[in-house]
């Protein structure tokens, strides 16, 4: 029904577009609610009829959004004493490496897709905050005495005309509470901004940001090249692509202690820690569906960037994806 | 009369000793009154506010035109399509499912 309606209010958009009056197209929009039921049947149908795989299971894609929500809305609270345990801590390992490799620079915006709990969001301010302290560091050793108009310039310009900020946008609200629960109690407000959103539409303008991320959360969303169409559409020309996701060991001896660890412990370490093994089960069986580094990178070289390279971490388990919008 | 002068250095010699006790007790009062002053200033708003410069990114996601934020009711509205989005804990909610449509008679889109 949902979406359905949001079909109609796409339609009703696009008939604005078109210069016929707004009169008109609340009509349309009206009318078509009253021929509700036939089109809703047709369209839910469709949606209904794509099957997609939800873990090693076979769904209908609106039901793998109910469920991928779920899983969240249920493992929120635990989920990084989980990422903690899982990982054995690698998983700040594989965060730190994301932020070495992206290198912002102060002044940049950054837009953090199914940034849930805001780890990369936390490590990009802070990156920030210790690069503006290392050029003020490099501009008072160059400049040994000062005059009294470099002193007052440098006052003035302490307020950049960009100030670098920090959007983290997730589907799921639970996990964006938390997240803003360790904003809070970390004391980090400044230039940290949390929405709730859907990755495949995105409440954010064109050209908008400098550096998009989504780390872990792109294989949970249903249609993968939207995302993709997306995150092209909101960066600015210029623009980097990032994108951390668990991908394929190619080492035959490591990815059988991994298929072991994966499937035998993490879902015993999710009921004891976080009392949930399905959505662990689901985490691991989700991780076996998402395509291979070099499928990935062609899915993204196909949304239309540019320059797409990725690298492996720890021997594959975690590979790290970056393209450009030039 | 020995005795009266007796009584009378007793009573003067008794006397400072009984006004030094409130010194102290005196003091230990004051830093008291410090942690009490304390509690008058919590924060009174236990809603967090919404961050009016998100405003400038962003947009509604259908239409991709600009909001306006309604403090009112604590939404950010799209005049074009009537919809009106919801802000929980400081947190706008961008979905298009859980917006509200607003018609005349304001009813609620059916969320699934």
């Amino acid at each position: 029904m949902a979406a359905s309606m949001r079909l109609l209010v796409r339609r009703a958009v696009r008939l604005s577009h078109r210069n016929i009056t707004l009169t008109a197209a609340g009509a349309a929009a009206r009318s078509g609610c009253c021929r509700g039921p036939s089109v809703c049947r047709c369209f839910s149908d469709e949606a209904e009829d794509r099957s997609t795989h939800f873990g090693f299971e076979t769904v209908s894609e609106t039901e793998k959004a109910k469920r991928v929500y779920k899983v969240f809305e249920n493992v929120a609270q635990k989920y990084d004493i989980m990422n903690d345990a899982m990982s054995l801590g690698i998983h700040r390992v594989w965060k730190d490496a994301l932020l070495h490799v992206m290198h912002p620079q102060p002044g940049a915006q950054l837009l953090d897709v199914a940034g849930g709990t805001g780890d990369i969001a936390f490590r990009f301010l802070e990156y920030i905050r210790s690069q503006e302290e290392r050029q003020k560091r490099r501009a008072a050793r160059s400049s040994q005495t000062p005059s009294w108009q470099d002193i007052s310039n440098n006052y003035s310009t302490e307020d950049e005309s960009r100030e670098s900020r920090a959007v983290v946008c997730d589907i799921n609200k639970e996990m964006l509470k938390v997240g803003k629960q360790k904003a809070d109690s970390l004391g980090v407000s400044a230039g940290l901004s949390w929405v709730v959103g859907d990755a495949e539409e995105l409440p954010f303008d064109d050209d908008q940001f400098d550096i998009y991320t989504i780390a872990f959360g792109i294989r949970n969303v249903t249609h993968i090249d939207q995302a993709l169409q997306e995150a092209l559409r909101v960066l600015k020309p210029g623009g980097r692509f990032m994108c951390l996701e668990f991908s394929k060991v190619n080492n035959p001896i490591l990815s059988s202690i991994y298929d072991a660890y994966s499937f035998q412990m993490i879902p015993v370490i999710g009921e004891v820690i976080a009392g949930d093994w399905k959505s662990y089960q689901y985490l691991v069986e989700s991780i076996r569906k998402f395509p291979n580094q070099e499928e990935f990178k062609g899915m993204i070289e196909d949304a239309g960037f540019y320059c797409v390279k990725y690298y492996n971490l720890t021997g594959g388990v975690v590979a790290l994806h970056s393209g450009f919008k030039l | 009369m020995f005795k009266n002068v007796l009584s009378r250095l007793v009573t003067q010699t008794v006397r400072p000793h009984r006004y030094a006790p409130p010194g102290p007790v005196i003091q230990r009062l004051i830093p008291a009154s410090g942690p009490l002053r304390s509690f008058t200033d919590r924060k009174d708003e236990a809603q967090p506010q919404f961050d009016a410069s998100l405003l400038d990114v962003l947009v509604c996601p259908l239409s991709k035109k600009p909001l306006r934020y309604d403090a009112e009711t604590n939404e950010l509205i799209n005049e074009e399509l009537g919809i009106a989005y919801p802000i929980l804990d400081g947190i706008p909610n961008m979905i298009p499912q859980e917006a509200r449509l607003i018609q005349k008679d304001s009813t609620e889109m059916p969320t699934q």
